[in-house]
């Protein structure tokens, strides 16, 4: 995966010189969290988004019987939060933890009023990106309710190529919402289909 | 001809675990300045300096991954390592036997210790070598040279000193017992203490020896442990080695296939555009399905 720095991901996305924007998000803080460790957990009031620079997040849940759903991950160049805590200050539903050793810059709302403030395509920017994260929902939310197990899983690879090698099936089968077993039997096919020998 | 010398001798970095059954130092491609274009057609040296693993009733190992655009060499000096892939081969590597796998245009695989070496436990030693392919060979059919220990040809030093156990290319005669896309040599050099034994290489080969038991020196002066590389420079042809106790040497050295390299994780391909195929290709179940 290419592994961009902030400062060139938002420079690649707003007619803005990297000057500008470095004395900005120079007051962010950048994290190294090691595989396993949390940068949220249930209950905690989220301060930041997390912006992937390199290595893999996932946020999730733990229901009441223990079991996991995983609602995002974040590899590289992603951005990651939980909304509700962060806009909303209500006091976090969900877990995000490193799944790799992952380099994180800590995102928080006074940077993100000065980049709105002081860079004029930002605002612009930020609500394309809002909306490119609803229709992902949206359409996430759609799938678990109508769509056969097989679509998800080729419209997860679709949006993460890579996340496949990087996590346990298991994982994987947590975001989809379906057995590792129903996976498999997924992939088995797909693999029926399309493999020649 | 003139000498080849050493470049630098590398020590074995911090080991870290493929799975839970592979306890590796890698040399390539994140040693220093031993990247995939510095040791081409070399692309990933894992060593497992021995290690004893202690008995277990699952077998330790790595899941199911795919591979695609080079080949896995798995050479084993302690311990046996079972395997299975997607087109239904499989097998078990023993002690001494080398399996040359060509992954090409993509296959699924996973290895394990084998089952009953692994109630038993022991001391465990590998090597796994990534040999890249040139462009024309990456979409060949995947295939397996399983070589058994006794059947890999022998060139025999002088007055018992030792032997030098051809498993590629040739020494002095003797023909490795693997075939090879691109020209390569691989050598396992058993040294007597004191023993000498020359190589010859083009200069421009990329050449490299790791210590696997004992010590040796190179060219009089170089002096390389046990567990270190030594990188050869591409300024010369021949050098000697003597091993200072009695030693086992694994000797790569290989013309380089200078083509461009796109390489992640377990894909190595020419062009971003090749990988990211790769990548489709996998997550479609182009390689197959194979059971964890």
């Amino acid at each position: 995966m290419n592994s961009f720095s902030l400062i060139s991901f938002l420079n690649s996305n707003l007619n803005v010189g990297e000057n500008e924007l470095a004395s900005i998000i120079e007051n962010c803080e950048t994290k190294v969290f090691k595989k396993d460790q949390f940068l949220l957990r249930e209950g905690e009031k989220c301060r930041h988004t997390f912006y992937v620079e390199r290595g893999l997040l996932r946020q999730y849940s733990i229901d009441e019987k223990g079991k996991e759903h995983i609602l995002n991950f974040g590899p590289e160049n992603w951005f990651i939060t939980d909304r509700a805590s962060v806009f909303f200050d209500e006091s976090s539903d969900y877990f995000i933890q490193a799944v790799e050793d992952t380099k994180v810059v800590l995102i928080n709302e006074e940077t993100i009023g000065l980049l709105t403030q002081k860079i004029s395509s930002f605002a612009d920017f930020n609500t394309r990106l809002l909306h490119n994260h609803i229709r992902q929902l949206q359409k996430r939310v759609n799938q678990l309710l109508s769509v056969e197990a097989e679509e998800r899983y080729l419209d997860f690879v679709k949006m993460y190529p890579d996340i496949l090698l990087r996590v346990p099936q298991t994982m994987v089968a947590s975001y989809l919402g379906i057995t590792p077993e129903s996976l498999s039997r997924v992939r088995k096919g797909l693999a029926d289909s399309n493999f020649k020998k | 001809m003139s000498k080849k010398n050493v470049e630098l001798v590398a020590s074995p970095r911090e080991p870290h675990f493929v799975g839970d059954g592979f306890r590796v130092h890698n040399f390539i491609p994140y040693g220093h300045r031993m990247d995939m274009q510095r040791m081409d057609p070399f692309i990933m040296l894992d060593y497992n300096s021995k290690f004893h693993f202690a008995p277990s009733e699952h077998p330790r190992g790595v899941g199911v991954h795919p591979h695609k655009g080079f080949e896995t060499v798995t050479i084993a000096y302690k311990g046996k390592v079972a395997h299975h892939d997607s087109s239904g081969g499989g097998g078990v590597i023993g002690e001494g036997d080398v399996q040359w796998m060509t992954a090409a245009s993509g296959i699924l695989h996973k290895e394990y210790h084998e089952e009953e070496w692994s109630k038993e436990g022991g001391d465990f030693q590998m090597v796994q070598l990534w040999v890249n392919l040139p462009a024309k060979d990456k979409k060949s059919d995947p295939k397996y040279q399983a070589i058994q220990y006794a059947d890999i040809h022998r060139f025999e030093l002088e007055d018992n000193k030792g032997t030098v156990e051809v498993i590629a290319g040739e020494y002095k005669g003797i023909k490795g017992s693997a075939s090879t896309f691109t020209p390569m040599h691989l050598f396992n050099a058993k040294l007597k203490k004191d023993a000498k034994a020359t190589f010859e290489f083009p200069a421009n080969y990329n050449t490299a020896l790791l210590v696997l038991e004992g010590s040796a020196v190179v060219n009089g002066t170089e002096k390389v442990p046990l567990d270190h590389l030594a990188l050869m420079a591409n300024d010369g042809e021949t050098f000697e080695i003597q091993a200072t106790e009695d030693a086992v040497i694994l000797i790569l050295s290989g013309e380089p296939i200078n083509e461009p390299i796109a390489a992640h994780g377990p894909f190595v391909m020419n062009t971003k555009e090749e990988l990211i195929e790769a990548f489709n290709d996998f997550n479609n179940g182009k390689f197959g399905y194979l059971e964890e």
